[in-house]
């Protein structure tokens, strides 16, 4: 697979696990550490598909989200958020927020991209633009 | 006739009653108990509010000898000014007539022939004040023409204060609670974060993407990814129970096949019974049994049950099984989970169900888990409105049953 993918991520270590695996399987990794900085990079680079975290300093991943469905550039790109499901009632509100889906941590590493995958518009997974 | 007889003494006895209470009337002897009780302020005013009778009591209460007040003073000359125009405006609105905010304000239902009991706040004489409950009646002469009003007050501080000490109580435990709540959540999040990277980078170690491993490299691995995915099934299940104890739960009762169920538990939890050389059989009665119960929760269960049984049977067979029960009466729906494993000895029964307890086993191996999995199934049961129940013989095997009700039609 080799989609453009956006990861925005707070946690280094997180970061760079989705990266790497990401990369391993032929992606080309963006990343973001903030919300803001997610929708500037979403922006700017347009990838095929937003990784995101959920709780994260200055722009958390709800109101990163619901800025980019608010944006008619952004608002076709999938947003995927990479979450535990720290409490109950978590769910239904990340897909209230214009999510398109879900993907739980802890990662499964052998599964990953593979989920990643699921979410990436048809036409553009296999690199044609 | 029965019922005559009763009628016959019934009359007998208001007959009665009615003779004790013209004497105690005649006497005055009632009328003089009530207006020297100490307790209550008895006032009574005449037809224009004007104050008549000022008892003991409400000396007592309210500071004023009677002559002070008898013949000059109205009870709203006495009251919170504010309150009475709050009250007269209120009375307005429901009544739909314009109600002046003075004594009218104090007496009109009462006027009205309603029976009236309210909250108000007295000044004393010496200008401090006190939250009072009056009950207001009128007073009729014999044609039913109103010629006064009696006011009976009790000092209403104490409750006032008690009622002020449990909203701030209310208060500090609601703030509490939600303290408890951030923490869990923050929890959560702290510690499960740092093992998303444990579990994920041991993870593409052992996919070999960065490299060949050596057969000591890979077998440490597992270990510690097997320790890592121990550790967050023991952080969930212990968020899993703290939520239940703090009652954040929420079930959703709906029509769950437990056919349904049973297949989908049997899809996933067959090939790990497999794997260990285990035959894994299904037992559903060929009509199938809807309960009204939480899917997830009842999966939750039946999975924490039947990985427990896969987990100690070394050889055999799991079995599930779904059964309708009718005992004293009560119909209930039995899903149970039947293995061939290592059994509990009778002294262990007692505390199968506590948290972080995970018996010694005859095959004297650890086997892995939190030790809270039976203690998290028997409280989300207990959220279903039913119940584990189990039977065991050490060597021979255990059946784990859960009891859900069957709601009459």
């Amino acid at each position: 697979m080799n989609a453009r993918v956006l990861v925005v991520e707070d946690n280094p270590a997180n970061l760079s696990l989705m990266a790497y695996l990401l990369r391993a399987f032929g992606c080309t990794v963006l990343t973001a550490t903030d919300g803001a900085e997610g929708i500037e990079l979403a922006h700017r680079e347009r990838p095929d598909v937003i990784l995101m975290d959920l709780q994260m300093p200055k722009l958390n991943g709800f109101d990163a989200a619901d800025r980019m469905k608010a944006n008619p550039v952004l608002r076709g790109i999938p947003i995927v958020a990479v979450t535990a499901f720290a409490m109950v009632g978590d769910r239904d509100k990340i897909l209230a927020h214009g999510f398109d889906g879900y993907i739980a941590k802890p990662i499964t590493p052998e599964t990953f991209v593979e989920q990643v995958q699921a979410f990436v518009p048809l036409g553009r997974a296999d690199g044609a633009t | 006739m029965p019922t005559a007889d009763k009628s016959a003494t019934k009359a007998l006895h208001v007959k009665i009653d009615l003779q004790h209470t013209e004497a105690l009337l005649k006497t005055g002897a009632l009328q003089s108990a009530i207006f020297n009780s100490a307790n209550f302020s008895s006032i009574a005013t005449d037809a224009k509010g004007v104050i008549q009778i000022f008892n003991v009591g409400a000396e007592r209460m309210l500071g004023y000898a009677a002559a002070d007040v008898v013949n000059r003073i109205t009870p709203a000359d006495i009251s919170d000014p504010l309150e009475l125009i709050a009250r007269a405006e209120a009375l307005s609105a429901e009544l739909g007539t314009p109600i002046l905010p003075g004594f009218e304000a104090l007496v009109f239902k009462a006027s009205r022939g309603i029976e009236d009991i309210y909250e108000l706040t007295y000044f004393r004489k010496d200008g401090s004040r006190f939250p009072a409950v009056v009950s207001v009646t009128a007073l009729r002469d014999a044609q039913g023409a109103i010629i006064g009003y009696l006011l009976i007050g009790t000092d209403n501080t104490a409750r006032k204060r008690l009622e002020q000490t449990f909203q701030e109580k209310n208060v500090e435990l609601e703030n509490a609670n939600q303290a408890k709540d951030r923490f869990l959540a923050s929890m959560s999040h702290e510690l499960r974060t740092p093992l998303n990277a444990i579990i994920g980078f041991t993870g593409t170690l052992l996919m070999k993407l960065p490299g060949p491993l050596t057969p000591d490299q890979n077998s440490q691995l597992r270990t510690i990814q097997s320790s890592g995915r121990h550790l967050l099934s023991l952080i969930n299940d212990l968020l899993d129970l703290a939520k239940i104890e703090s009652g954040k739960v929420e079930v959703h009762f709906e029509q769950v096949s437990c056919r349904g169920v049973v297949a989908e538990i049997a899809a996933t939890l067959r090939p790990l019974a497999e794997a260990k050389g285990l035959a894994f059989e299904v037992e559903i009665p060929t009509i199938d049994i809807v309960v009204e119960s939480d899917r997830r929760a009842l999966s939750q269960i039946i999975i924490n049950l039947t990985n427990n049984a896969i987990k100690f049977t070394d050889k055999g067979a799991v079995r599930l099984q779904v059964a309708e029960r009718l005992k004293n009466g009560h119909a209930s729906t039995e899903i149970r989970v039947v293995d061939t494993g290592a059994g509990i000895r009778p002294e262990d029964k007692a505390k199968l169900f506590q948290a972080f307890e995970q018996l010694e086993t005859t095959s004297a191996r650890r086997h892995e888990g939190t030790g809270l999995g039976l203690h998290l199934s028997q409280k989300l049961a207990t959220l279903l409105g039913g119940h584990i129940t189990f039977e065991s013989e050490l060597g021979i095997g255990s059946t784990f049953t859960v009891v859900l009700p069957r709601k009459a039609a």
